[in-house]
């Protein structure tokens, strides 16, 4: 349900053809250096920064994930910490080699092992929750969350117990500079696949799908399997970004996945992605980073301004009190999210035309439209 | 008095678990009243309406203990200043969040009430009082025993009792002001259509505001007949957390449309938790189950009602 009447679009100023000259392109890149920098110095500066990072590139993959699965097909979810859970439960246990470091190839198989048991478990998610129609989802994703957390995370021979199982990583990501630039790849693969799915004809049917389902059918897309194959690599993503958690805390422990850190962990998740603004790859990335960074962040102000203490003691509830207000002035003011007023930028940066005043395309049109999400 | 034994015994097997059941039962049932209430009337699922009893019980607790600056009360006085601060907060709620919200689309009022359960947390645990503490049980206030009485070696607390007459007397109350009220009538026809409501001159604003004070009651009822000893407590999010998520399966088991099924769904879910949890030891390989079987339970019995049944027991079309 995106506000914008588009009567002729040849005629439309937005999106008539844009050349951007040699000069132009030389200005972006320049412009682009700082974000660079932010990116790859910042973190560099110190062994702390470096780990802060690692975590702030974990977010922004299951941001990335929450994108596509709330972004563009519409379903909401607030179970995705169990996918990020399937992933790293995954990736620990098949690489376990004990205190020694794993080589390349069983690090890799790990890896790919968590992206393809979360893929499956998303695939039967999706398949149950296809048949449920509206807001009950939501209840369902919830449940499934908790009750995943609970059931399997607990079992002792895949826990590891109360020590945890270890992942360590290979000699070559030893280091946390070493290991962020592979996250960072990682980060890259996904901002990938988002884009492929946005691009080619499965994307094009989902936000179909999203808009009016009754519609898209009677255009001849396939309902179901369009929808199934938004829960699996929504899924799949997940469980990559688990599977890089595993190696980045170097254990899999059932402690962060379970109860309520499990649950608000879930509730984060929506947060950042409705923060980011659904449907918007540089949004949700932002705010799942800040989301990621709020706590190194708030403990350094908090530390410079002598609330040390008092913020230590009552870190969760701040937390949730600026998700909580950054989270209702968005649905209410602003459902465009950070990905709108981010968007003249992003438009800039890839040499389309942009104007100051889009409201977007895509920009919040997940929350603000879809039949499947009505109920 | 958790005894494994391997035969069965009727004490251990049914007693127990059928008290405790009941008891738990009413609880979910009190929160899905509120759940229900809202489903019926805005079509959301209000996920702050376990902390619209956190409020309640929090306010309670500093009026029952005087702390701080807060004067300290007889207990219902406090319990009463505690039912209002939670009829309060859900106006607010109502005011602030749901009401520039109206025209847009139901899962945008579910994440905002998502938001809404966390600030309230926020703000909650930004308080200073004693956090982990519990609010005195009614046996307490009025000094008498605390158990009504003994079955079978196992104790029936005054306090369970009062829970199951509350949620009885509330759900029948409710299902009646729907069914013969002019408010509760119009309640039903803004939900069913905002704009035909309005033009035969219902103002819809009104109807909206009671209807999030009543759930705020609702909630703040459950709130302080919940966070007693020997397991609730005025823990910022505690209920959020923990019983939520069951009510809101006990809610969709009755019918998200009906109010007397959130008491039957209320029930029926707190004794298949307590059945699943008991000990299956006299049955031979039940054993050595995980022990989150009770969550799995509920987790399926969630799924098979929206797959089979998806306008729950009680409920008209979901």
């Amino acid at each position: 349900m995106a506000a914008q009447t588009e009567v002729l679009a040849g005629f439309d100023h937005a999106h008539r053809p844009a050349r951007v000259s040699m000069r132009g392109w030389l200005i972006r890149g320049l412009a682009l250096l700082p974000v660079l920098a932010l990116v790859f110095v910042l973190p560099a500066q110190s062994d702390d920064w470096t780990n802060d990072a690692i975590y702030a590139a974990i977010f922004a993959m299951v941001g990335l994930s929450m994108n596509v699965l709330v972004g563009y097909t519409g379903q909401i979810s607030l179970g995705q910490q169990a996918f990020l859970g399937i992933g790293a439960l995954t990736a620990a246990n098949v690489v376990n080699t004990g205190t020694n470091a794993p080589d390349p190839f069983t690090f890799a198989i790990g890896i790919v092992a968590g992206v393809l048991v979360s893929a499956g478990a998303a695939a039967v998610l999706g398949a149950i929750a296809l048949r449920i129609r509206g807001l009950y989802l939501a209840l369902v994703t919830l449940v499934f969350g908790s009750v995943t957390a609970d059931a399997i995370f607990t079992i002792s021979s895949l826990n590891g117990q109360d020590a945890g199982v270890p992942a360590y990583r290979p000699t070559s990501l030893q280091g946390n500079f070493a290991f962020y630039v592979f996250a960072l790849a990682m980060v890259a693969i996904c901002i990938y696949v988002d884009v492929w799915i946005r691009r080619s004809k499965v994307g094009r049917g989902l936000i179909a799908l999203r808009d009016n389902e009754l519609v898209a059918s009677a255009f001849g897309i396939n309902v179901l399997g369009y929808k199934l194959l938004g829960f699996v690599v929504s899924g799949a993503m997940a469980g990559l970004a688990g599977g890089v958690y595993a190696f980045w805390s170097q254990e899999f422990s059932d402690k962060n996945f379970t109860s309520s850190a499990g649950f608000s962990l879930a509730l984060i998740f929506v947060v950042m992605a409705v923060v980011g603004g659904l449907g918007s790859r540089a949004g949700v990335i932002a705010a799942a980073s800040f989301f990621a960074l709020i706590d190194p962040l708030f403990t350094g102000f908090a530390h410079h301004t002598g609330w040390l203490n008092w913020y230590t003691d009552h870190k969760a509830y701040i937390q949730n009190l600026v998700g909580a207000v950054l989270l209702l002035q968005t649905v209410i003011f602003n459902p465009g999210g950070l990905g709108q007023v981010l968007r003249p930028f992003t438009r800039w940066f890839s040499g389309k035309p942009f104007s100051l005043h889009d409201a977007g395309d895509a920009a919040g049109a997940a929350l603000g439209g879809g039949d499947s999400v009505r109920a | 008095m958790h005894v494994v034994a391997d035969t069965f015994s009727p004490q251990l097997h049914l007693v127990t678990p059928l008290i405790s059941g009941l008891a738990d039962g009413a609880a979910y049932g009190l929160f899905g009243l509120g759940l229900v209430l809202l489903y019926k009337s805005n079509r959301i699922f209000n996920f702050a309406q376990g902390e619209f009893a956190t409020v309640a019980a929090i306010v309670a607790f500093l009026f029952d203990r005087g702390v701080g600056w807060v004067p300290k009360v007889p207990y219902f006085i406090a319990i009463t200043f505690g039912v209002l601060a939670a009829v309060l907060v859900a106006m607010a709620t109502e005011r602030l969040v749901i009401r520039p919200l109206f025209h847009r689309p139901r899962v945008v009022l579910v994440v905002a009430t998502v938001g809404v359960a966390l600030f309230l947390v926020g703000v909650e645990g930004l308080l200073p009082y004693p956090q982990t503490a519990s609010l005195r049980t009614i046996s307490d206030a009025l000094g008498v025993r605390s158990y009504l009485t003994q079955v079978d070696g196992v104790v029936v607390l005054d306090q369970d009792v009062a829970k199951l007459i509350v949620l009885a007397v509330l759900a029948v109350l409710a299902f009646l002001f729907f069914r013969y009220t002019h408010t509760g009538t119009a309640i039903l026809a803004v939900s069913q259509d905002a704009t035909a409501a309005r033009v035969v001159g219902i103002s819809v604003e009104r109807v909206s505001m009671a209807t999030w004070a009543i759930a705020g009651f609702l909630g703040g009822v459950a709130g302080v007949l919940l966070a007693v000893p020997p397991s609730g407590s005025v823990t910022p999010g505690a209920f959020t957390g923990l019983t939520l998520v069951v009510a809101f399966s006990a809610a969709v088991l009755g019918g998200m449309t009906s109010l007397p099924g959130a008491f039957v769904g209320g029930i029926l879910i707190g004794l298949i938790n307590a059945f699943a949890n008991a000990d299956h030891s006299f049955v031979p390989g039940l054993n050595s189950l995980p022990t989150s079987q009770a969550e799995v339970a509920v987790a399926l019995v969630l799924l098979l009602v929206l797959l089979v049944r998806p306008r729950g027991l009680l409920g008209r079309e979901a």
